[in-house]
């Protein structure tokens, strides 16, 4: 018997997590499913989604007007056309437009407008259009808060003419104050940076976790392992750091590519201040790390429960289902989250998320809720799975 | 020395498949011991009690003075097992394979790589060493499970069927392995339900049939126990005709 010094724990964990990186790093397929969209998410959805913002504003910026009779009242003329308003003839059919789709509004200088106007009655105006078309509400507020500007200005001229105080006739000085930040717009744009992030923390993992767990029950190369004087626990515990720093290798690629295309990358100029800069950055990191360490917990347990590679996709695929569509439902919910909504995992993560790109101030209680109940469920599912690693069922499939 | 005293074990809901029933016999060094049966005879459990892989029902078993369920973990550092499942990782090298094992079983640095290049070199691997095993034969799969088992130096050795799916040359070059660890002095069981590949090779034969030993000793002490002209004609009468003979 040679003599030979026994290994620390501490080294065969490390021995179990260096091999297993090594191991998913050959394998192209896997590095291609799961960085390439890592790395190119960020900057397509971020495209997408800003053309989508700037094509609208343009909409609203370049306001195209057909009007009817436009030569029975060249003051107002004048004045839209200094908002750069640019008027055009409508066409005959503009009823027909409207409701097709085709023509957002349309102006109507009504037949009486000069001799109503010249006998000191009001001028009519009419606005025709179609307010269930969702793409030309914009195009209608912006006509009638003009015309309003315009109803003021020219009855202010009036009353001054008359020797009178313009504010006999507008008694109410209206001030809109809006209370979202910049970063408060764009609130889909938000959502999606939120749940790519979780969505990576969720999905990062999984193609390595199931590989090392039943991959290696596949293979047959399990036994083998179980009879070397490594324990369950090294060898878990080897493993899930394996997972855990693919998975944090996956955020953060995925986070950085967002963070990137946003500083760097010509978007178009939406007018969606929102931040994303390495402060955001830096606490979606923090705010994730339950998930990363959570999520390939879970995942080597659906794996050790698997005999083969594709039994274990088959039941991860319901777990990712059920945890990527709470995000959806509380967005759908449009209610402001509970406090205790922090220590339910994923809800909380979700909720923190969108309260970095707001903006705003997160306490450390919070963050401290949203790692608790994590953390304990990833003990408790590690040793599950060192248990069933002991246990002499896990030899029998093959 | 493996020393194996009335080891039972029993599978299935209520312990109603007898696996092993009170096995008792010894395994001496410096020699190869052939646990010979037909399939299902409970050399595959007797074998993983030995691997510390699972826990006798009753009896005891221990290993060069070890005991495989007080002392599993010491006795693992001084067993090598190259157990039915042989599955490599196809994506590593050979070499890293093996360098894998010795890893865990404490190995490092100059120490590991001398020992890996030496069974390289033995095991006439040298030309695959530093490829994956993804596309590996049989036989060449088999040479590099066994350097994995062997990476430490074990004192004692178990082989499960070993010779399953391996052409002739691979269980020649088996065999020639087998011997010079023999010479070495360490102490070999090999399991086999092929009777010409247990007579080829051991020195002492142990035949189990249906989860009990049914006679043991060498092949002509066997042959004069069961009064037989061969050790083929003596395996099948010790057996009995009730059992199915997959020789």
């Amino acid at each position: 018997m040679s003599s030979r010094s026994t290994a620390s724990p501490p080294k065969r964990v490390l021995a179990v997590a260096r091999k297993e990186l090594l191991d998913t790093f050959r394998d192209r397929r896997t590095m291609l499913v799961t960085m390439l969209p890592a790395l190119i998410a960020g900057p397509i959805i971020l495209l997408l989604m800003f053309s989508l913002i700037a094509n609208q504003i343009d909409k609203v910026r370049e306001l195209k007007l057909p009007t009817v009779g436009k030569e029975r009242a060249p003051a107002l003329v004048a004045f839209l056309e200094r908002q750069q308003v640019t008027l055009t003839i409508a066409p005959d059919d503009y009823e027909a437009k409207i409701r097709g789709g085709d023509v957002n509004v349309v102006l109507v200088v009504d037949d009486k407008y000069e001799s109503d106007v010249a006998d000191g009655k009001a001028g009519t105006i009419r606005l025709i259009y179609d307010r269930s078309r969702d793409r030309a509400r914009a195009a209608i507020l912006e006509v009638e808060s003009l015309l309003h500007a315009y109803n003021r200005q020219w009855g202010s001229q009036r009353l001054l003419l008359r020797g009178v105080a313009p504010t006999v006739g507008n008694p109410l000085n209206i001030e809109s104050v809006d209370l979202a930040t910049p970063q408060q717009s764009g609130a889909i744009m938000l959502f999606f940076i939120a749940y790519y992030g979780l969505f990576a923390a969720i999905m990062g993992g999984m193609a390595i976790a199931l590989d090392v767990t039943a991959g290696e029950r596949e293979r047959m190369s399990l036994e083998p392992l179980l009879m070397t004087p490594a324990k369950a626990w090294e060898l878990v515990t080897g493993k899930w750091l394996a997972v855990v720093a693919f998975n944090a290798a996956v955020v953060i690629i995925t986070l950085t590519g967002y963070y990137l295309t946003l500083r760097f990358a010509p978007l178009p100029a939406v007018g969606v201040p929102f931040l994303f800069s390495a402060r955001e950055l830096a606490w979606f990191l923090v705010v994730l790390v339950p998930l990363i360490a959570l999520l390939p917990a879970v995942m080597l347990f659906m794996g050790a429960r698997s005999r083969t590679f594709k039994e274990a996709q088959a039941s991860v695929s319901l777990v990712i289902f059920v945890v990527s569509i709470i995000p959806i439902v509380q967005l759908v919910q449009q209610k402001k989250d509970p406090d205790w909504i922090a220590w339910v995992p994923v809800s909380g993560q979700f909720s923190l998320l969108g309260q970095v790109l707001r903006g705003e101030s997160i306490p450390l209680v919070q963050i401290a809720a949203s790692f608790a109940v994590p953390l304990v469920l990833t003990i408790c599912v590690l040793l599950l799975v060192t248990r069933m690693l002991s246990r002499e069922s896990i030899l029998a499939g093959k | 020395m493996i020393r194996i005293d009335g080891v039972t074990k029993s599978f299935g809901k209520r312990g109603e498949i007898h696996a092993v029933r009170e096995v008792s016999f010894m395994v001496p060094d410096g020699q190869i011991t052939g646990l010979l049966g037909p399939n299902g005879a409970g050399k595959t459990t007797l074998l993983r009690m030995l691997a510390t892989l699972i826990v006798p029902d009753a009896g005891s078993a221990s290993i060069g003075g070890l005991d495989v369920v007080r002392e599993r973990y010491a006795v693992r550092e001084n067993i090598g097992v190259l157990s039915d499942a042989r599955g490599l990782y196809p994506r590593l090298t050979a070499r890293e394979n093996i360098r894998y094992f010795g890893t865990l079983h404490g190995q490092s640095g100059i120490e590991l790589e001398g020992r890996i290049a030496m069974l390289i070199r033995t095991l006439g691997l040298d030309e695959l060493a530093d490829r994956r095993t993804q596309g590996f034969s049989q036989g060449e799969k088999m040479k590099v499970a066994i350097a994995r088992a062997l990476v430490h130096d074990p004192a004692t050795v178990l082989l499960d069927e070993p010779t399953n799916g391996l052409d002739i040359m691979s269980v020649r070059a088996l065999r020639e392995q087998l011997r010079q660890l023999r010479g070495e002095g360490k102490c070999l069981l090999f399991s086999s339900h092929v009777m010409q590949e247990v007579a080829a090779l051991c020195d002492r034969i142990v035949i189990l049939g249906a989860g009990q030993v049914v006679a043991m000793g060498t092949a002509t002490e066997l042959i004069a126990q069961s009064g037989a002209a061969t050790l083929e004609d003596a395996f099948v009468s010790l057996l009995g005709t009730g059992e199915g003979l997959a020789a």
